[in-house]
């Protein structure tokens, strides 16, 4: 029983130390700042596409410039 | 060598005042941090912008010894120690501005603040500076703002509710150490003001979700497991500039109190204000005193005489928002070394906090050299039924030296106060005024005031 009191106190002393102690994140903040994140991948994603799409074109253009002038 | 008990829940750091100085002993687990502030002289930068208190690394050996410490920081001292309570909407709304532009500055430097007390911020006259230095910490790209939840408790909530609902906060905030929460904010906002895009994505969507998951183990929801969305530096940035644009443009509810108006507005005439001015002039000049409490201040026109005149700082206390705004807004208009605070004389600010020893009470930080108070007495001895005897015992506690007007029943606004009332009040006399007085201090003067029978008694308390 000592002991199992012993390892408790310790587990508490080391373990739950490093957490934020003098800070209560609020769950509801944490959500919100996971869909901001999740919303800003969304777009980046996004950006991304636009990005390989608009890429696709300048390519296709790029091409018949190149056969006009041949 | 006295610790602040105020700095106990930062394991890497304890405040100290030594000789009157203010020190910080860096503790073992603080070691790494404060190599890390030194090398990238981030602390210095802060210090130039005047976002934190003059801050620098003392080399002193033996005071190192003395410490038992590796490191230590010496702040400037502040002559005035306040909390955000004591604030009126333009000191909070400043406070939180100070604080967010703080935290950009130090996210375009991959630093952040580690969390969001508005205990961390404190005004020198009328600029707000911040004070823990510990609180900075190394930004790791993808790390949530772990001060929002406090922020919005701290600073934005009790801004809404002033600005949007007219509910004054400071009574609620020395109630609440915390703030106000996001769920009691909802409780009292209606549908359209919390339709507002910065009100619902701060304060509803995480009222919404806390309601929703409060019997919910953290670890069991799926969206905050997914690594792939934490927050990156642009929406971390986004954050705080949204909510500086939205603090920046609030504004307080257009409210008329009482006391506003009572410098254009009041029972004397202008003839008595020159006397009393005069009177003012006479005692600072006299007096010097470096630091003067003014009690029951108004808009501030007799601290700024008492500033002109020689006195060094002022703190004015009063109960009425629309007074210490006005006199916020002239201290800071004039550049004028006077910090106006909310106090309710009849329950002034007490110990509170862990231990009720985390933020102190308004007599514990009484250090002043002289204090005022003019037509002040009567709205406690009569209005609130302290009697005269513990009220001047109060008084003279507050300062050694000062003047107080006694305002008898005759007076006109005594008149007006016993009118709905019974006079209870068989003892409140001048006569017994100037005797319990006698008893504690030395009567230097007994101003007259022309016209009226108030009159203005100068003490010095008998050493």
């Amino acid at each position: 029983m000592k002991k199992a009191l012993l390892f408790v106190f310790v587990y508490f002393l080391f373990v739950s130390s490093d957490a934020y102690a003098y800070l209560d994140p609020g769950t509801g903040s944490i959500i919100i700042q996971a869909i901001l994140g999740a919303v800003a991948a969304f777009f980046t994603s996004i950006a991304i596409y636009w990005e390989k799409v608009k890429n696709f074109f300048k390519k296709i253009s790029k091409k018949n410039k190149d056969n006009k002038n041949l | 060598m006295k610790k602040i008990p105020g700095s106990f829940r930062d394991p890497s750091a304890s405040v100290f005042t030594f000789e009157n100085r203010i020190i910080r002993k860096i503790n073992k687990s603080g070691n790494e941090k404060i190599r890390l502030f030194i090398s990238s002289k981030i602390l210095e930068e802060s210090v130039k912008k005047k976002y934190l208190i003059d801050t620098w690394v003392l080399e002193d050996e033996n005071l190192k010894k003395k410490f038992n410490s590796d490191f230590l920081l010496e702040h400037k001292k502040i002559p005035f120690i306040s909390y955000p309570y004591e604030w009126n909407f333009e000191q909070l709304k400043d406070a939180a501005l100070h604080h967010l532009d703080f935290n950009i500055f130090l996210i375009e430097k991959n630093f952040q603040l580690s969390d969001a007390t508005a205990f961390n911020i404190q005004f020198i006259e009328n600029k707000p500076i911040f004070i823990d230095a510990m609180s900075i910490e190394k930004y790791e790209e993808g790390s949530n703002w772990n001060g929002h939840n406090q922020f919005c408790q701290q600073f934005l909530n009790p801004l809404i509710l002033d600005s949007r609902k007219r509910v004054s906060y400071n009574n609620w905030y020395k109630g609440n150490i915390d703030g106000i929460s996001n769920i009691d904010t909802c409780k009292i906002l209606n549908v359209f003001q919390k339709l507002n895009p910065t009100i619902f994505f701060n304060v509803v969507l995480p009222a919404y979700f806390e309601n929703k998951n409060r019997n919910k183990n953290l670890n069991d929801l799926k969206l905050l497991n997914d690594n792939k969305k934490n927050l990156n530096k642009r929406s971390y940035l986004w954050m705080l500039k949204n909510l500086r644009k939205f603090i920046s443009k609030i504004s307080k509810s257009k409210e008329t109190t009482f006391w506003r108006n009572y410098d254009v507005d009041n029972t004397y005439s202008a003839e008595q204000f020159e006397i009393k001015k005069k009177i003012v002039t006479e005692f600072i000049k006299k007096n010097k005193p470096k630091n003067l409490c003014d009690l029951g201040c108004n808009t501030g026109e007799y601290s700024e005489i008492s500033i002109n005149n020689g006195s060094n700082h002022v703190v004015g206390f009063d109960y009425d928002q629309g007074a210490l705004t006005k006199s916020y807004l002239r201290s800071k208009e004039k550049n004028l070394n006077f910090l106006p605070l909310y106090l309710d004389a009849n329950n002034p600010s007490s110990n509170i906090g862990w231990n009720q020893t985390e933020r102190f009470g308004f007599l514990e930080r009484c250090n002043f050299d002289a204090m005022i108070a003019l037509a002040f007495e009567h709205h406690l001895a009569i209005a609130k039924n302290i009697p005269l005897q513990s009220l001047i015992e109060w008084f003279v506690s507050i300062a050694p030296k000062g003047l107080i007007e006694f305002v008898p029943k005759e007076d006109e606004t005594v008149k007006i106060m016993l009118k709905f009332r019974k006079d209870i009040f068989p003892n409140y006399t001048e006569e017994s005024f100037r005797d319990i007085l006698l008893k504690r201090t030395n009567i230097i003067k007994i101003h007259e005031i022309d016209n009226t029978q108030r009159k203005i008694y100068e003490y010095e308390k008998i050493s």
